[in-house]
């Protein structure tokens, strides 16, 4: 976890923040009149605080202007010559929200004219479709039997102690999502785990923290 | 691009059309992951200060896994050399020292296998390696002595001695290479520097007995363009020979010709399963019905395993060439790949292939004038492993469940949407246009009698060099992990090997001597597979590695039949209680039971296979499962591990 989200010099009004618009414009500029410019860590806790709000807000329009029958209904178009086309469009909406949102796939039931059943069975069959709404971080340990036997087992069990929670989910604030993958077909650099995309190689279980500080930018260890 | 016309592609390949002075770096998904890409930067932008004209491609991996990312530099005038393990640091070297100063970098080369027994020129490099797996290392030692001795002559400028990354000798002592001529030298000692000084440098002689005259064991045909070309070129793809044998079947071949030569070349299923590959055509093509379709699997989920992964992305076009002469053969108007969503680089460059392809009028309608159409489109698996199975894969193209269906009907009688339709691994394909180029009869000439080819394996686990490998079948499990790829990491004991995945078993060290062959390997109760190879230690518990792997089928069973189902959750509980040391007394024979019934009556080849790695575990190292029942949990683990291999009983060799 970044040092910054614990440390208590967060000023006590951000909580009314989250709910005032105003009020937060109000305390930047007292924080800024006060320090001469805004503190990162106060900066990073606001922008991800808004990011949050922005997110919950976005649900909130597609609900109201039904933007997912739009979007489906493109995704549709799109693939209408296609024969066997579930699996395209699921791709699609997986890619874009990064899971399949029961909403959307209501509507892709509507849009293609079959039940939702089908869908879902589509959807809880293969691993790579999700139901739940991705951490903002991902960490995936590869236990491919190549990195099963060159330690991914400590790596796991190192990861699920620092994040405390169970492969396949997310922590309680969305901000890590561990998971377990087949083989990422890294074989010649076991064990490896992939961080956001990037694949890190031998990992040794005491880097694990290392690889959960977000803003990591050191490259994979050659 | 314009279109291409079948002249175009009958002209001799202009290979000389690279410069003299060029780089290659390893840009597939394990060289990214370890810095490729940061490297390959550091080229490019350095390139333009040299004064000299330097090309920089990014292309495929050349094998040499263990050593990404890997960049290979032609200097003119030089020899060339591959660079392992190459960070930006060690690029500006590269930059610096090898590119200007014409010197070449300590601690970095992958030695060249095609090793000679000839010397052809002065030598200009001599590198060194101690290839010992344990003890201390007396490559500096060497390099330092040869360089001392060579000031005493007055060669010091003229032979420059470098300290090798690999040499691809193991186990023979201090080696020492000589460039350009590639001629080893194998357990050199301190005394022997001064006669090869002498003797070879100076008189150009060999010495007799340190000369290393085994000849590389690899015969790089699928591979044959992975880390040469840029695999996101048409034109690159094109110098190199690429669409040649596409050019020739469209030429003059009739379709029953093809299916001919493919049949002369005797080339087999490399999924796996080892169908022979002009059976399948032939019977596809027999069928009257149309459309027929012709489907690249490429969904490859052996944990373990990456050659199709490595192929695709290093090769794209020779693999899209042999799904076109494929869909020729048998007159399938449209293919598929399937390719797994988890290789987005694969199905990338794939997409990029095709997308050329069809600008270049290789694809599309009336190919190079010929009157056939064809055309291809990527269809992404969703992450279940099943899918590689060839009826579950066609359902998960039609946009279902990837669930098996009962066969027959083949897909070669109804398959996708109903239609006949040929399914071929990625590896197969690949194979094709080269079959067509060079002729079956030459393909033919490797392997063994039944088993005939190459195959890709990717030899990976606790292996000192983890690598991709294409070798002749036939060759030994014992050649290919201590030969090729250096033995047990870390010195220790070789317990077994792993072939083919969750639906193949493990060779117990005893075996190793065993070639590798699609009937060999059946009979020892594993699968050749799709050509993973998992080097397991003395310290793997095989009990373990048995729950390790029953734990995926489990996880993969697509749930349609009970014997996979519940046969393989109910071994799992079985092994789980075994191995928390509650096991009871007859659980073995329990375990047994449950085996032959998942491998009679399962629908499909996941749970036909599941029972496999529990069953040759069992067969092997029997003890290591008693332990637990009779001794306790740290009992067992203390007898299973850090121990060497028991020798298998005589009835291990028995038939299945």
């Amino acid at each position: 976890m970044p040092a910054e989200k614990t440390t208590p010099e967060l000023p006590a009004q951000l909580g009314s923040w989250k709910d005032e618009e105003t009020a937060l414009l109000e305390s930047l500029e007292q924080i800024e009149h006060k320090h001469g410019f805004i503190p990162r860590h106060i900066a990073e806790e606001i922008s991800r605080v808004l990011e949050v709000k922005l997110e919950r807000l976005r649900q909130l329009q597609t609900k109201v202007e039904s933007n997912v029958r739009k979007e489906v209904d493109a995704l549709v178009e799109k693939w209408k010559n296609e024969e066997g086309s579930l699996i395209l469009i699921l791709h699609e909406i997986q890619n874009q929200h990064g899971y399949v949102p029961r909403e959307v796939a209501m509507e892709v039931a509507d849009a293609l004219d079959i039940g939702l059943a089908r869908i879902y069975e589509v959807i809880t069959f293969y691993h790579y479709f999700q139901l739940k709404p991705p951490g903002r971080h991902n960490m995936a340990v590869c236990m491919g039997t190549a990195c099963y036997l060159k330690g991914a087992p400590a790596l796991l069990t190192e990861a699920k102690n620092q994040l405390k929670i169970e492969e396949g989910n997310t922590t309680p604030d969305r901000e890590w999502h561990l998971d377990v993958v087949r083989c990422i077909g890294c074989c010649g650099m076991s064990p490896a785990m992939v961080v956001d995309g990037k694949v890190h190689g031998r990992v040794k279980p005491g880097e694990v923290t290392q690889r959960l500080t977000p803003a990591q930018t050191t490259k994979a260890t050659p | 691009m314009t279109k291409l016309t079948l002249a175009d592609l009958q002209k001799p390949a202009a290979v000389t059309a690279t410069g003299l002075n060029w780089v290659r770096v390893s840009m597939d998904t394990g060289g990214i992951a370890a810095g490729a890409d940061e490297v390959c930067a550091v080229l490019e932008k350095e390139a333009g200060t040299l004064g000299f004209p330097l090309e920089v491609r990014r292309v495929g991996t050349l094998g040499y896994s263990f050593a990404d990312p890997l960049v290979e530099v032609a200097r003119q005038g030089m020899s060339t050399v591959v660079y392992g393990q190459v960070d930006a640091a060690a690029a500006r070297l590269i930059i610096k020292e090898h590119l200007i100063g014409r010197r070449l970098l300590d601690d970095h080369i992958v030695a060249s296998r095609a090793r000679s027994t000839t010397l052809d020129g002065p030598t200009t490099a001599i590198l060194v390696k101690d290839t010992a797996g344990e003890g201390g290392d007396k490559t500096q030692f060497f390099q330092f002595s040869l360089i001392e001795d060579l000031k005493r002559r007055g060669l010091q400028d003229k032979v420059q001695v470098v300290r090798a990354l690999d040499l691809g000798v193991y186990d023979k002592g201090v080696a020492v290479q000589f460039l350009p001529s590639r001629v080893t030298y194998v357990n050199v000692l301190a005394a022997d520097i001064a006669k090869i000084v002498d003797t070879t440098l100076r008189s150009k002689k060999l010495i007799d007995n340190l000369l290393y005259r085994v000849p590389d064991k690899q015969v790089r045909i699928v591979l044959r363009h992975c880390g040469a070309i840029d695999p996101e070129s048409l034109p690159n793809s094109l110098q190199h020979g690429v669409y040649r044998g596409l050019a020739r079947v469209l030429a003059g071949m009739k379709p029953a010709e093809v299916i001919a030569e493919m049949k002369v070349s005797g080339l087999r299923g490399r999924g796996g399963a080892g169908f022979p590959t002009w059976m399948k055509w032939h019977l596809t093509a027999e069928v009257a019905r149309e459309p027929r379709y012709i489907i690249c699997n490429g969904d490859e989920g052996d944990p373990g395993a990456y050659m199709d992964r490595s192929v695709l992305e290093g090769d794209p076009h020779s693999v899209l060439e042999g799904m076109i002469i494929a869909a020729y053969a048998i007159g399938a108007m449209r293919g598929y790949f399937y390719i797994r969503a988890e290789y987005p680089l694969a199905v990338h460059r794939v997409e990029k292939a095709i997308a050329d392809a069809r600008e270049a009028g290789l694809l599309g309608d009336n190919i190079l004038g010929s009157g056939f159409s064809f055309d291809a489109k990527v269809r992404l698996g969703a992450g279940a492993f099943v899918c590689g199975e060839e009826t579950a894969l066609i359902a998960s193209i039609e946009g279902k469940r990837g669930s098996p269906s009962p066969r027959p009907p083949y897909p070669s009688v109804r398959g996708l949407f109903g239609q006949p339709t040929a399914i071929n691994n990625v590896e197969t394909l690949a194979a094709v246009p080269e079959i067509i180029v060079r002729g079956g009869a030459w393909y033919a000439g490797f392997g063994t009698e039944k088993s005939r080819g190459t195959k890709v394996f990717a030899v990976t686990g606790k292996v000192r060099n983890a690598q991709l490998v294409e070798v002749p079948l036939g060759i030994t499990l014992r050649e290919t992990v201590f030969e090729l790829c250096g033995g047990v990491l870390g010195g220790k004991a070789i317990k077994a090997v792993q072939t083919g995945g969750p639906s193949g078993g493990v060779i117990p060290e005893p075996l190793l001597d065993t070639q590798v062959t699609y009937e060999t390997l059946q009979q020892l109760g594993s699968i050749m597979g799709s050509g993973g190879m998992i080097v397991m230690d003395q310290d793997d518990s095989m009990v373990e590695v048995s729950r390790f792997y029953l734990r995926f089928c489990v996880d993969e069973s697509c749930g349609k039949c009970a014997p996979c189902r519940i046969g393989g959750y109910q071994m799992l509980q079985i092994l789980n209680r075994l191995s928390r040391g509650r096991g009871e007394p007859d659980d073995l024979e329990r375990i047994r039971a449950i085996c032959k019934a998942m491998q009679k009556a399962s629908l499909c080849g996941l749970g036909q296979g599941a029972p496999n790695p529990v069953l040759t575990s069992l067969r092997h190292f029997e003890s290591e499962f008693k332990a637990y029942l009779e001794g306790g949990v740290t009992y067992a683990r203390k007898m299973s591990t850090n121990r060497p291999a028991e020798p298998a009983p005589a009835a291990a060799t028995a038939t299945v």
